[in-house]
């Protein structure tokens, strides 16, 4: 039997950019839709300006280009086609050249929208509106359309015109606070856009809940999302806790939360110049696995005192506790020490960084969670796969494409010509006025 | 108003793995059917707990990622047990299983049977590592996917002087690993039943959660990928190649607020001027820093860094973070998440709801949808089920036990 893709014959018109609103869309070509990424040359997609880079050579990838607190320097870039970030986070996509500024350019969406079941969009608040271009219009193009609308903090509400990144929804969502070592530390946060990833998974989601809606009643609709609601919806234990318990979140660093367990945390490893920042993560919470763990540590005299001998003593001296701990661990090399620990039943686990995931994680590899994709312009390049195998249909990064991000402009002749049926005349006409 | 997933069926096998996948099911519409262990799912005993009182019927925790489904308690590994499994799922849209691997195969419903019994079927396993490799029977919990998975080594706090750590990597707790691996597994699962519109068959979807975990960091993957660079963690901002600007500075009521850099053209002259109407934007006026490239290197970036702490610090968290974003500045307070509910933009979006519990003659606040949706509903309730709830409805109702039959299926504890 062929394997179909999920999504085909689904066509996303995929205005958006950046992680949070570009990730969305590339998870939906990864189940088969054909998302055409639309861009233009004056307002490109920062990731295209943001290390790393494909190197044309073996040497180090230039560092140019880097967002400084003063702006992006476009400047620096040798081709906006080469940025690694982007190439990951727009896999799978076709993309094309659109001036949406140009009446002729908003003429030209408009029959994009006609062959399109989805129209996704990341722009401020009122910028659809402002070109003509708000549901009612796209609607009357395409009755069963589904819109989606993703200004930072939703559409709807007085927040409409506030900007939201990845660390501001994380802030404002309370998942900044609730994250690092307790007060008097400061919030550590995330050092990463955890509200970008999520606000691409929230699109993607809301998106292929509304393409479901549509298969079984023919209709579509207007969505209103917002980067901040998907973090407040995991936040809702704590919300509760206040709202029953009356009580407020106080950070446990990494200590366990709510369930008892000790010890609980991230204990130095054994290791030398830039491997010694090296960690491991032990997560003991049952009497079989703290025997487990005190076999493995060679059944130490300080293991059988009164204030370590049930899971409630444990807790109450917890301090103590990861000191031995921590004296025994940084003794340790940690890959040796994770096998150790996993084949006596112990959850732990490396705090592993990029490179090991990349070039250790015998999991990872086994899973194929790098999938090596072309790229027309830097070449073959390792993708980051999506994390669900599908026994029947066939689901990959490489989406319909079966490539990795496309260069700027790259499938103008496809879109223009074989789906809205332009000639080669008009193609020109087009790109001497500046509207594709 | 229908749900989006309104005539779905999905039955939950699932502990905190996969409980969170199916509470957005039943929160899309979906028909949510949790089948616990008679005595109750596990999960039961994570708190916090209404009124600190640990019992399974007040855990917090499973109040909010069980809302809005139905619940029965079945021993699924008893012969009696297992029939009515094989029922339930012939009649299924999804399967979750999140339970060890293995379980259903032990009761002769491996993937061939499940198909056999329900060709339309989409059979979704959520397990830790995956099913086969040299991992797949490592013990996880959210602590140690979030160390494998590569949040912990961007997490935390910045180094010393001298470039070394003097406080460990941190791990955002909360159960973010099974949150990652919840929105994808929905991702999966909702793609899988567009595509049976067009195949009318259904499906396997394994997802091993310390992949999902592993694909959901940022820059680290393409530094080391593209240029063989490592990241490093450093505090409220993102690891970096390089240690960069502090982001996140205290307020005077011993808050915390962000400013992030605006990398639109003009973002930084708004910022100080946003800090001068405040009387706080220091020497920034001066000639010298007008010109750009006097704007660059770490002195500046640390001066500038100062004049934002000096001011932040004059003014409770929340006092004037609205300004700075009206100007379009990336303003914003680092809130507890109970301070949500009072904001105003979360009561216009209904983003939050009261959900009431009969037996306690209570509501409380939960979380609600994560979008607004304007013409699908977003199930907000009923409250998580009791200890098999819907036991009568659906093995009674439903597949046509009689009373009598399930008297003598709870005598032998079956449920």
């Amino acid at each position: 039997m062929k394997k179909r893709r999920p999504l085909e014959g689904v066509r996303i018109a995929d205005l958006t950019w950046l992680l949070a609103g570009a990730g969305g869309p590339r998870l939906l070509a990864s189940l088969g839709a054909e998302v055409i990424r639309i861009e233009w040359r004056d307002r490109l997609d920062f990731l295209r300006y943001m290390p790393p880079f494909a190197s044309r050579t073996k040497e180090r990838p230039e560092k140019a280009g880097a967002m400084d607190l003063t702006g992006l320097d476009t400047g620096k870039v040798q081709s906006v086609n080469r940025g690694g970030y982007f190439n990951d986070i727009n896999a799978g996509k076709y993309g094309i050249s659109l001036n949406m500024k140009a009446p002729q350019g908003r003429e030209l969406f408009k029959k994009l929208v006609a062959v399109s079941d989805v129209v996704v969009e990341a722009f401020t608040a009122e910028t659809m509106q402002k070109w003509g271009l708000g549901y009612d219009t796209l609607k009357a193009i395409k009755p069963d359309i589904i819109y989606m609308q993703q200004p930072g903090w939703g559409y709807k509400g007085p927040y409409v015109k506030y900007a939201s990144y990845g660390p501001i929804a994380q802030a404002v969502s309370g998942l900044t606070e609730q994250s690092g070592l307790p007060a008097p530390h400061p919030p550590a946060g995330w050092g990463f856009s955890y509200m970008d990833w999520s606000g691409a998974y929230y699109c993607a989601m809301t998106i292929l809940m509304a393409l479901y809606y549509k298969k079984r009643t023919g209709k579509g609709q207007y969505l209103d999302c917002s980067q901040v609601e998907p973090g407040i919806g995991m936040t809702g234990t704590a919300v509760l806790d206040h709202a029953v318990n009356g009580r407020h979140y106080q950070r446990t660093g990494n200590r366990s939360p709510y369930t008892p367990a000790a010890p609980h945390g991230a204990y130095p490893c054994a290791g030398q110049g830039a491997e010694k920042d090296r960690w491991i993560a032990l997560a003991v919470t049952s009497e079989e696995e703290w025997q487990a763990l005190v076999r493995v540590m060679g059944n130490p005299d300080w293991t059988a005192q009164d204030r370590f001998v049930s899971l409630a003593e444990r807790i109450k001296h917890q301090d103590e506790l990861d000191r031995l701990v921590s004296a025994w661990t940084q003794e340790q090399e940690p890959f040796g020490l994770q096998e150790r620990l996993q084949a006596a039943g112990v959850p732990a686990g490396v705090c592993q960084t990029a490179q090991d995931r990349i070039e250790r994680d015998p999991q990872l590899k086994h899973l194929n969670w790098l999938l090596p994709l072309e790229h027309t312009e830097i070449g073959t390049w390792p993708i980051k796969d999506i994390p669900f195998h599908f026994a029947n249909g066939q689901v990959s990064q490489g989406g319909p494409t079966e490539r990795a991000a496309p260069c700027y402009a790259e499938d103008n002749e496809y879109v223009y010509k074989e789906l809205l049926g332009l000639s080669q005349a008009e193609m020109d006409a087009f790109q001497d006025e500046g509207v594709i | 108003m229908n749900g989006f997933l309104f005539d779905v069926k999905v039955l939950e096998l699932a502990d905190e793995k996969g409980e969170f996948c199916g509470k957005l099911l039943a929160g899309a519409g979906a028909d949510v059917l949790k089948i616990e262990p008679p005595g109750g799912q596990a999960t039961r005993e994570i708190g916090p707990f209404y009124h600190d009182q640990a019992h399974p019927e007040r855990s917090l925790y499973f109040w909010h990622y069980n809302l809005g489904k139905r619940g029965i308690t079945l021993d699924i590994e008893s012969p009696p047990g297992t029939d009515l499994l094989k029922q339930l799922i012939a009649e299924a849209d999804v399967l979750i299983d999140a339970q060890p691997l293995g379980t259903l195969e032990k009761l002769g419903l491996s993937w061939d049977a499940l198909q056999a019994l329900n060709p339309r079927l989409i059979y979704v396993v959520l397990s830790p590592f995956g099913s086969s490799g040299p991992w797949r029977d490592y013990k996880a919990t959210d602590l140690v996917h979030l160390a494998l998975g590569g949040q912990m080594m961007c997490c935390g706090y910045s180094p010393t002087e001298d470039g070394s750590y003097d406080t460990p990597p941190i791990a955002p707790q909360m159960w973010h690993a099974y949150h990652i691996a919840g929105n994808q597994a929905f991702i999966a699962t909702v793609g899988a039943l567009i595509g049976r519109e067009m195949t009318e068959v259904g499906e396997m979807i394994e997802l091993p959660i310390h992949q999902a975990v592993s694909v959901c960091t940022e820059i680290d993957v393409p530094h080391w990928i593209y240029g063989q660079t490592p990241c490093y963690r450093q505090t409220g901002r993102h690891a970096q190649p390089a240690i960069g600007p502090e982001v996140q500075f205290p307020t005077k009521d011993g808050r915390y607020s962000i400013i992030l850099p605006n990398p639109f053209p003009g973002g930084y002259e708004t910022l100080v001027e946003f800090l001068e109407s405040k009387g706080k934007a220091g020497d920034l006026n001066a000639e010298h820093y007008k010109e750009p490239k006097n704007r660059r290197g770490r002195a500046f970036t640390e001066h500038f860094a100062d004049i934002q702490a000096a001011c932040v610090a004059d003014f409770d968290m929340e006092e004037i973070w609205h300004g700075a974003q009206e100007l379009g500045i990336p303003w914003s307070p680092i809130r507890l998440p109970e301070e949500n509910p009072d904001d105003i933009q979360w009561q216009t979006r209904a983003t939050f709801s009261q959900v009431e519990h009969p037996e306690l003659d209570e509501s409380y606040t939960y979380t609600g949808a994560p979008m607004l949706p304007n013409q699908c509903a977003w199930r907000q309730g009923p409250r998580a089920p009791l200890i098999g709830e819907h036991n009568r409805e659906v093995l009674c109702e439903q597949l046509g036990l009689s009373a009598e039959e399930l008297a003598d299926l709870q005598d032998k504890g079956i449920v």
